[in-house]
């Protein structure tokens, strides 16, 4: 498979940023300072406590959301002063996500929720490429039922397909696995490290189960809106090993 | 129970807000129509009561009855000394009145489209002249004097000095304004024109030399004007009556209320369509309501509310909505009656306009409507959702409470057999006895049932009509346009509920551009075919006269060969209101065809009747026999039918009497001027010169329209367009409480999918593609209505149309541009409807939509 030609580039990066709700006494830091890189290639895990920052990191650097202050790159394209329309097509085009639930169009069957974001803009979508994800992510006899003939598994898994088909710049996923069963988390989690892998697809996944965080090449840990560490290369025991320090 | 209702009612207000509106608009047009009805009584009542102020005994000839302005028929003058010699009168005063037009300082006819134009003679006693008063100026005493109506006088710039032409049955001439009238507190009678003359003058101009209309008594002080009246009634001759003031004033205006009480009934008709609209914009609405708030109800039922706990508190949110939106209607029944008044004004009615009372009849009526409609909608979504089992709320499952496609599709049908069964009885009347429904009622029903039928089973097209529909919108506008089709067919019955809102206005739209076509191509047809005549000289508008010197003028020309003049009279025909035509007999052959049956016009002379062969056919008549007609001056007559005759379009009446036996039995006020005159030309004269002749002649008469049969037909059909107009204006009314009802279900549809636009926004749609997918969504839900709407439409308007084809509606007549303009409305119905929710849809932020429960 393809290899990665150029391992250092950044495909997404979010400096000294800040997201403040609230004023005076009701303030409350979600990012409180936050500064991380994305490299192109690699999944990347962001995990931490409950409240610690991190969908709200996500969701900022996705550009679902704005920040406080700070700046937030999608390779080299800063997002902050971009309109609503600019920042939509840039979704559209560089970035692909994948839910924790209902990321499916329950009116269209899965084919169509695969190729969504080239539905949208009105793209062709390259054929090969199609059957290859959905190949490997087991959906080819699936692709003219809706969401709800689909099992949650299923779900997941076109909602990952949909989330490559675009072969986006970088792909957010929130919690991906967190209404599987153990079975289908497993799988949904091995095909997104084989796209990183065989691909070289980047993700980025926010999660809170240190089984689905030792999939990733690399931890980065938040604590109360900030990076307090990272973690290279992270097994199931060395993520919980590192969690225990957390709130102590 | 109640206080969280009303917590749950508050916190949508959106949704409160919507539903109201439907109810609100539904309930104004109710309120609207007896505010408007209550004015035009209050109006007329007022003015009654001035003509008749300060007098106590009105001396008249007895008449059959009063129809609107027409007054009794004279009597001699001698009638005067007989009253005056009756002790206890104080003042008596004969006066005349009649048919008077003022022409403006360019000559022109100035002629309110509605209100008459009368005159009358001036009282020199101020006792007697009731509340007409002298504005300025003074009282004419002279042949060549007039006093006018203070509002006529300002609209058209006339002074007292000023030399005005006035049109009256004896002649056109010029008088000199010697003052200006006010009649109470207004400047005019009901937006009447009113010339006033001296009394001699008067009974000149109006033909009635030596003769009364009316004498005016005042009583001595002391007596009563009930022991007056008896006393004068004593002393009267035959035929003439004493009535108290009080009496014929309280008369004259029920009278004329009820000769407008058709209006009343046919307001409130479009008012029930405009309620049975919101109806199910308000079914509609509380059934996604409840479905939406499945869970929460679930959970209340869980923590211990029993079913009909549940039932309470839609009911109360469903009384709430129709407390606040009928009080609210009621407020708008004002603009709602302001607007009828245009409406009627924009036609031709004008419609005098004073303070609108406000009568507890409409405040119960309209309370009683909103409440028991809405609550009625409500009824069936608050069953549904006592049925919600407690386990809803654990368990992320879609409780299915509807009625099975199969029981709907029954129903459907049953309802659709008895509503067409209805119609066709009605309209063809030989399918069963009806019982206690008439005709027109029969009909009514019947057509309120198909709608509901057609409600109930569309829901079962709905999905191929929209994807036929919608087939080139993927094309068009790729996934915008797939998601909207699919948006319409993922809850059929929401769609076909929705879209049947608008049905029904634009079927009863589309049944009115129907019959109205096919009235028009049969009316032009028939004209056509009965008009031999080269002229046809009328008063623009719906009623009104003009004097016959006119005709007698043309006539004398050496280019026309003849002149045949059509005068109207209403009589009573066993206790409803008919009229009947005056013809004149050695003239009408040469100008209408009227093909004649059986009989000989020639027989008219000798005072018998022409009967049109479609009623004759109806009653069993034929010549011989004789039909109780109940006349203005001479009473009920058996009058023996002559003649049989089928022409209907020119003479426009069922029966036809020759112009002796017209002037004999409807002598009097508003009797004595001509309403058609038919002209023929002369052999071998060009029609220009003929033409020329008759423009003439008609120069003095302003108000008087000449039109060639091409100019006539026209003149016809334009008439029917003014009434379509009419319809169509009182049915928008319906429409736009059926575009609310879009607006609503796609709010709610809106809400209810938050987190698929928040997942179609993040995964890269645009505002503006979000706000294109309900657009679309809107367009077609209002299609399907309009193209239902448009084959209820074409359906109710061939049936009706055959049905009167013995009436003389005999073409049947598609207008096709019209047709297909409905649909295209439709388009543009969904446009607006959409406006708010897709710009509610496009502003939703896409982390709180994805995160929506």
């Amino acid at each position: 498979m393809t290899t990665v030609e150029t391992p250092t580039r950044l495909a997404a990066r979010i400096e000294d940023a800040y997201k403040i709700y609230g004023e005076g006494h009701t303030e409350v830091r979600a990012l409180n300072g936050v500064s991380a890189e994305f490299e192109t290639g690699v999944f990347t895990a962001i995990m931490g406590p409950s409240g610690s920052g991190k969908s709200t990191l996500l969701h900022c650097v996705a550009g679902l959301d704005e920040l406080t202050s700070g700046k937030v790159f999608i390779g080299d394209t800063e997002l902050g002063p971009l309109s609503d329309k600019d920042l939509t097509l840039l979704r559209r085009k560089k970035v692909g996500f994948v839910f924790q639930a209902f990321n499916l169009i329950p009116t269209l069957n899965a084919r169509e929720n695969v190729l969504l974001p080239l539905l949208i803009a009105g793209e062709d979508h390259d054929e090969a490429w199609f059957d290859q994800i959905v190949d490997i992510l087991g959906l080819a006899d699936r692709l003219s039922h809706r969401p709800s003939e689909l099992s949650g598994g299923q779900q997941q898994r076109v909602a990952a397909a949909r989330a490559l088909v675009s072969r986006p710049a970088i792909v957010f996923a929130d919690e991906p696995s967190g209404n599987l069963d153990s079975k289908s988390a497993a799988e949904l989690l091995d095909f997104m490290r084989r796209a990183v892998k065989e691909f070289g697809q980047t993700i980025v996944m926010v999660t809170h189960d240190p089984v689905a965080a030792s999939y990733a090449d690399r931890v980065v840990f938040l604590e109360d809106g900030k990076v307090v560490d990272e973690l290279d290369d992270p097994t199931p025991d060395s993520v919980i090993d590192r969690m225990r320090t957390f709130g102590g | 129970m109640i206080r969280t209702a009303l917590k749950t009612a508050f916190a949508h207000k959106l949704r409160l807000v919507l539903t109201a509106l439907s109810v609100m608009i539904g309930v104004a047009f109710v309120a609207g129509t007896y505010i408007f009805t209550d004015t035009i009584d209050k109006t007329f009542s007022q003015m009654y009561d001035n003509i008749y102020a300060g007098q106590d005994v009105i001396v008249q000839s007895a008449s059959e009855f009063d129809v609107g302005f027409s007054g009794p028929p004279p009597m001699d003058e001698s009638v005067l000394d007989t009253v005056l010699s009756v002790p206890g009168v104080a003042a008596a005063e004969g006066g005349v009145g009649g048919f008077a037009i003022i022409y403006d300082k360019e000559d022109k006819a100035i002629v309110p489209t509605g209100p008459p134009t009368i005159g009358g003679s001036m009282t020199g006693d101020l006792r007697l002249s009731g509340n007409i008063g002298l504005r300025d100026g003074r009282v004419p005493t002279a042949p060549n004097e007039v006093a006018i109506d203070a509002r006529t006088a300002d609209d058209h710039d006339l002074h007292v000095g000023d030399v005005v032409k006035v049109q009256t049955p004896e002649k056109v001439a010029e008088y000199e304004i010697v003052a200006t009238l006010r009649f109470g507190d207004s400047d005019n009678l009901s937006g009447a024109t009113w010339a006033g003359f001296d009394l001699k003058t008067a009974q000149e101009l109006f033909g009635l030399q030596g003769q009364y209309s009316t004498i005016s008594v005042v009583a001595e002080d002391g007596t009563s004007a009930g022991i007056l009246r008896n006393s004068i009634a004593a002393a009267l001759p035959a035929g003439i009556e004493a009535v108290t003031a009080a009496d014929e004033s309280a008369s004259q205006s029920q009278a004329l209320s009820e000769s407008l009480g058709f209006l009343n009934t046919a307001l409130l008709v479009f008012a029930a369509v405009s309620v049975f609209v919101a109806s199910f914009i308000i079914q509609n609405t509380f059934r996604i309501i409840v479905r939406q708030r499945q869970k929460e109800l679930a959970l209340l039922r869980a923590v211990g509310a029993t079913g009909t706990q549940v039932i309470w508190m839609v009911v109360i949110e469903a009384l709430l909505v129709a407390l606040v939106a009928s009080i609210l209607g009621i407020a708008l029944g004002f603009v709602i009656a302001r607007g009828l008044t245009a409406v009627m004004g924009a036609i031709g009615f004008d419609m005098p306009s004073t303070a609108a009372p406000l009568a507890m009849r409409t405040i119960v009526v309209a309370l009683s409507v909103g409440v028991i409609v809405t609550l009625a909608a409500a009824v069936l979504p608050a069953i549904r959702a006592s049925r919600i089992p407690p386990v809803a709320a654990l368990q992320d499952v879609d409780v299915r409470l509807r009625m099975s496609d199969r029981k709907r599709t029954i129903i459907g049908s049953i309802v659709l057999a008895v509503g067409l069964a209805l119609v066709v009885d009605g309209l063809f009347g030989y399918v069963v006895a009806l019982g206690p429904l008439n005709e027109l009622s029969a009909v009514g029903v019947g057509a309120l049932l198909v709608f509901l039928a057609v409600s109930l089973l569309s829901s079962r097209v709905v999905k191929p009509v929209a994807r036929t529909l919608g087939w080139p919108l993927p094309r068009l506008d790729n996934l915008t346009g797939t998601l909207a089709i699919e948006n319409t067919t993922r809850k059929p019955r929401r769609t076909a509920t929705t879209a049947s809102a608008l049905m029904i206005g634009l079927a009863l739209v589309g049944f009115f551009f129907v019959l109205g076509s096919s009235i028009k191509a049969s009316a032009s047809a028939a004209i056509e075919k009965g008009l031999r005549a080269d002229y046809v000289l009328s008063v623009n508008g719906f009623s009104g006269g003009f004097s016959p010197l006119l005709g007698e003028t043309i006539s004398k020309a050496p280019e026309i060969a003849a002149v045949s003049a059509l005068r109207f009279g209403y009589w009573d025909n066993n206790g409803t209101e008919d009229f009947v035509m005056g013809i004149d007999i050695d003239t009408v052959e040469q100008t209408i065809e009227l093909g004649v049956v059986d009989g000989s016009i020639a027989a008219l002379a000798d005072g018998g009747v022409f009967v049109q062969k479609d009623i004759a056919d109806n009653e069993g008549w034929t010549v011989g026999d004789t039909v109780p007609m109940g006349l203005a001056t001479t009473g009920l007559q058996q009058m023996p039918i002559v003649g049989i005759y089928t022409e209907a379009a020119v003479v426009q009446s069922n029966y036809l009497i020759g112009m002796d036996t017209y002037k004999a039995n409807f002598e009097g006020f508003g009797t004595d001027v001509d309403y058609v005159l038919a002209v023929k030309a002369a052999d071998g004269v060009s029609p220009e010169a003929s033409r020329a002749v008759v423009e003439a002649a008609a120069a003095d008469y302003p108000n008087v329209e000449v039109r060639d049969q091409t100019e006539y037909r026209k003149s016809q059909a334009a008439q029917v367009d003014t009434i379509l107009v009419m319809f169509n204006a009182l049915l928008a009314l319906a429409v736009i409480i059926a575009m609310v009802g879009i607006t609503n279900t796609l709010a709610l549809s809106v809400f209810e999918r938050t987190r698929e636009i928040g997942l179609l926004r993040a995964v890269g749609m645009t505002r503006g593609q979000i706000r294109r997918m309900i657009r679309w969504e809107a367009i077609i839900v209002a299609v399907i209505g309009a193209l239902l709407g448009v084959v209820l439409g074409l359906f109710f308007g061939v049936v009706v149309t055959s049905a009167l084809s013995s009436q003389g509606i005999d073409v049947l007549s598609i207008p096709t541009g019209q047709i297909i303009g409905l649909v295209l409305f439709g388009v543009v119905a969904g446009l607006l409807a959409a406006i708010l929710p897709a710009r509610r849809a496009a502003k939703l932020n896409i982390l709180e939509s994805i995160a929506y429960e």
